[in-house]
């Protein structure tokens, strides 16, 4: 299971040539998802081999708490279970699908736990530790990461910092305003062309 | 202030916008805007890329526990046009006696209709009455999305927020209405609700803007997993 969520051979049918995938026959993990949509159990575990560790390791990256990563990361894979038939293929790849859950809980597990002044704190540690250095680290020599890595390099620095500030560290658009100290409508522009040119630079379908 | 919304599409994506009820209104707008719905998935698509490129291998006993746990959990049947002539038969002789209980302070109007819904109620009707008569007191309130109202009275003095919340429709039983007041950045459970008539007398929470509804699973979420059906804007002061 390590080697394959290293390599890349499970990263499923959105590495498929563009423009085919959501009209056509679904492949992969769409596949599994609609039998899992019917209980199909075999089929959420081979979903389950697929995407755990995308989820984990998203869960981690934004929650940090290992143990606290292992319980966010188990409700996201039961909600996938619970929830599949909800699943539209035509609204995207199940991958995406799967990882906006993962996000949207760990962004919420790391908002409710936090109060007031625990989020100041928090921001005012982010100053000295931005994620987008770990982001460097941890992409390694695999095709797929550099590709990642090239094309958040061609972002503009505000762009970069923008977009991971807030998907990898959680913060909202106003905490990062704070953080890169720019103003607020310049974040949400920031965060938005941002997101367009890593987009096209990663040749997501459009 | 009320911007752009296209320019919401990047925060939304990445869920930075922290403000339900910004995030609300994008989604609003997002039902009515194809190009937007279109682009925001495509940031869907790119976000994952982000987050794949985080992959670790998760825990050993994550796969039994997840294993496990679905083992119990009944799976959601796919979304389908409901037939909407059904709802809000059942059950409204409840709502309308608590609807009643503010009703009975605020109009002057007795409608009761069983003694023992009149004597559950008589508590909360008087926290009503205490936090109407305060000089302070504010009310606000707003129609649910599919059927049923929401009203909140506060008194910042009283330390009073009342929340009633009428006719809203049945839901299956594994489902339950959960109350929440939210405050800029910071979401609290206020209590779950069934479809039935509910009164709820709460201590306002710090800097609380609104007061929303959402449905959960049976149990109640830490956090809203949805959207609020319905939100009440808390009177300012």
């Amino acid at each position: 299971m390590v080697s394959r969520a290293r390599d890349g051979r499970d990263m499923g049918p959105e590495n498929e040539p563009r423009g085919e995938r959501a009209e056509h026959a679904p492949a992969g993990l769409e596949r599994w998802l609609a039998a899992v949509a019917r209980g199909d159990r075999p089929a959420f575990e081979r979903l389950y081999e697929a995407v755990a560790p995308k989820v984990y390791g998203l869960v981690l990256r934004v929650v940090r708490d290992r143990a606290l990563s292992e319980e966010v990361a188990q409700e996201v894979l039961v909600e996938v279970w619970r929830s599949a038939a909800r699943y539209d293929p035509r609204r995207g790849s199940a991958l995406a699908w799967v990882m906006t859950i993962a996000h949207r809980r760990a962004v919420d597990r790391v908002r409710s736990a936090q109060a007031g002044s625990d989020r100041e704190e928090r921001v005012a540690r982010m100053e000295v530790h931005r994620p987008y250095d770990e982001v460097v680290e941890s992409v390694e020599a695999r095709l797929e990461r550099e590709r990642l890595r090239r094309c958040l390099e061609g972002l503009t620095p505000l762009q970069r910092e923008s977009v991971t500030l807030a998907y990898y560290g959680g913060y909202s658009y106003r905490e990062v305003a704070e953080l890169v100290r720019s103003p607020l409508p310049t974040v949400k522009t920031r965060m938005r062309d941002g997101l367009i040119r890593l987009r096209d630079c990663l040749g997501v379908e459009r | 202030m009320r911007p752009d919304p296209h320019t919401l599409a990047g925060a939304y994506a990445l869920d930075a916008i922290d403000d339900d009820l910004e995030r609300r209104r994008f989604e609003q707008h997002l039902a009515e805007c194809a190009e937007c719905a279109h682009e925001l998935a495509t940031f869907a698509e790119t976000a994952a890329r982000l987050g794949q490129a985080m992959a670790v291998e998760p825990p050993p006993g994550l796969r039994a526990n997840v294993m496990a746990a679905i083992g119990q959990v009944r799976q959601l049947p796919p979304a389908v046009a409901s037939p909407g002539a059904r709802r809000r038969r059942i059950g409204w002789a409840p709502w309308l006696a608590a609807v009643a209980a503010v009703a009975a302070v605020v109009l002057a109007v007795v409608a009761v209709r069983a003694q023992d819904q009149v004597e559950r109620l008589e508590a909360a009707n008087r926290q009503v009455a205490a936090a109407l008569a305060a000089p302070d007191a504010r009310v606000a309130t707003a129609a649910a999305e599919r059927g049923g109202r929401g009203t909140v009275v506060i008194s910042r003095e009283e330390g009073r927020l009342v929340f009633v919340a009428e006719g809203l429709p049945a839901l299956p039983e594994d489902r339950t209405y959960q109350v929440w007041q939210i405050a800029p950045g910071r979401i609290r459970s206020a209590g779950l609700v069934g479809a039935e008539a509910a009164t709820m007398v709460l201590a306002p929470a710090p800097g609380v803007s609104s007061v929303g509804v959402t449905v959960e699973p049976a149990g109640g979420s830490p956090q809203p997993t949805g959207t609020p059906l319905l939100l009440v804007e808390v009177p300012a002061t």
